[in-house]
């Protein structure tokens, strides 16, 4: 499902973010990304949207092969993968129903389906009745809950997370675990960076440590394993 | 792409005017200024073009037939004047005609006439199809067998020709330069409401959008904000136009031309530069932004 293969990332001003990386995900797995800030998991991430580009080595999700990718395909890969987001990235002047649309209307999916997708998914998060409010009126744990809606409503095959509990309360933050628990167990890759030692340690799946660039440990039903 | 996505993209371009309000409303001012200006600046150079028309074309010239000339065979005169080049018109005065103009003209004075029976010419009058041609005329009107004399303002003429060429290059000119200067303050203006909106591109692209996709209803919104921008500076300028014309009296050459035949010019151009500068600003300053 993912594949990265000897990855390096080296930013332009010189900072050496991921050496000879390397690892392989199934799909159906649970994965977390643990590690102190600044060890990289962020770009661990964003490699797999394509939001960064590697230095050397290559990455493949979900067949595609993202270092070759082309300018255009880009859209379209991104299509297959839902991405939630820390700072959740909702488009703020459209309503929690568009917002979660709008991944679908990219498609080109006729209004019908959006219509029908759109309802089902917000009934799944439970936030039916504010589908017409706005990101700025919801708190942060719903507006967290819109952007997992619209990375499911395309039933993409992988979710990749980076920290999207880190702005929420521990209530909120188990809320948003509980539901990718529920699209893990049909099916869906899941991999998901955080600092959130509670959710790792209770949830006994696969950790990845990432530690000044480097995969330090690689742990079925692992641990958080950092004393913050 | 399909005809639902075209679609959706104007209603996206129709609800983003609204929920950028403020950002609308900047846009839409500063294209509706600069068009005012550009359009109040077309409308005089139209007028100031006219009247320059108008001065132009009374220019005549006139020609004195010698008193020696056959009376009987002033037709063949006439008819040999009207065939030569360039020429519009002929009109012919014949001296008792000139004779009582000279006396309305004397009015009480008239008297003075008496006794020297009447010393005035038969005349033709004749105007250049192109009135720069008039001194060119005016010397094969010379040439013709049974003129004596001719006059056609030859001390004014080229004074006149240098002013007026130069108030229409002016004109040109003044247009141009406000054309460039608009454009670039608008295209500013737009610049800064899609950079507060970079976030949002971001986003979209994250998401799986086309660039095509997401320039889509910033296309149609700028056509939009284009279009308001140059309806509100027309409807401005037609309301002062009128008034202008109702209220200013004036008299020929110096009149101002009926709103209807500055219409056309007016409106298109408004038109053309609003929706092209809308379009231009939105899609053009927003390109980089797609680079996610």
């Amino acid at each position: 499902m993912i594949e990265m293969q000897d990855v390096w990332k080296e930013y332009a001003n010189g900072v050496s973010a991921l050496s000879a990386v390397s690892v392989s995900i199934k799909q159906g797995e649970f994965v977390y990304v643990v590690g102190p800030s600044g060890a990289g998991k962020s770009t661990f991430i964003k490699l797999m949207y394509r939001e960064e580009r590697p230095t050397r080595g290559s990455i493949f999700v979900g067949g595609f092969n993202i270092e070759r990718l082309r300018e255009r395909q880009i859209p379209v890969m991104r299509r297959h993968i839902g991405v939630v987001f820390q700072d959740y990235k909702l488009l703020q002047k459209m309503t929690v129903a568009e917002n979660v649309a709008f991944a679908l209307e990219v498609i080109e999916v006729s209004r019908r389906t959006i219509h029908k997708r759109v309802t089902e998914v917000l009934e799944l998060v439970g936030l039916s009745e504010k589908a017409h409010m706005f990101p700025r009126q919801l708190s942060g744990g719903e507006q967290q809950r819109v952007g997992v809606a619209r990375a499911l409503v395309n039933k993409p095959s992988v979710i990749i997370a980076d920290e999207p509990t880190g702005n929420l309360d521990p209530e909120n933050s188990w809320s948003i675990l509980k539901l990718f628990e529920r699209v893990n167990d049909r099916g869906t890759t899941i991999v998901m960076a955080t600092h959130n030692r509670e959710i790792v340690n209770a949830a006994k799946k696969r950790v990845l440590a990432i530690e000044a660039g480097r995969i330090m440990r690689d742990q079925e039903r692992g641990e958080y394993g950092y004393e913050d | 792409m399909k005809i639902r996505t075209i679609g959706r993209h104007t209603r996206e371009g129709f609800k983003n005017l609204f929920r950028n309000g403020w950002m609308t409303f900047a846009a839409v001012s500063a294209v509706a200024v600069t068009l005012f200006i550009l359009g109040g600046a077309m409308i005089l150079s139209l007028n100031v073009q006219n009247i320059s028309v108008n001065i132009e074309s009374q220019l005549q010239v006139n020609a004195y037939v010698s008193s020696s000339y056959p009376q009987k065979h002033l037709s063949t005169l006439e008819a040999s004047l009207r065939s030569l080049p360039g020429v519009r018109s002929v009109s012919f005065i014949s001296k008792d005609q000139a004779l009582k103009k000279m006396e309305k003209l004397l009015q009480s004075n008239a008297d003075l006439l008496n006794g020297i029976g009447n010393p005035l010419p038969d005349e033709f009058v004749l105007q250049a199809k192109d009135p720069h041609q008039t001194a060119m005329i005016a010397n094969e009107v010379r040439l013709t067998p049974g003129i004596d004399k001719v006059q056609y303002g030859q001390s004014v003429i080229g004074k006149l020709f240098t002013v007026t060429t130069a108030i229409r290059d002016a004109a040109v000119v003044f247009i141009i330069a406000l054309l460039v200067m608009g454009i670039f303050l608008i295209s500013n203006t737009i610049k800064i409401t899609i950079f507060t909106r970079r976030r949002e591109i971001e986003i979209m692209k994250l998401v799986g959008a086309t660039d095509g996709f997401i320039r889509g209803p910033f296309f149609v919104e700028g056509t939009l904000m284009g279009l308001f921008g140059a309806v509100l500076p027309l409807a401005a300028l037609y309301v002062l136009y009128r008034w202008l014309v109702q209220s200013v009296p004036l008299f020929p050459p110096f009149s101002l031309l009926p709103w209807a035949s500055v219409l056309d010019k007016v409106v298109i151009t408004l038109i053309a530069c609003g929706v092209f500068i809308g379009i231009w600003g939105s899609v053009i300053s927003m390109r980089k932004f797609l680079r996610v």
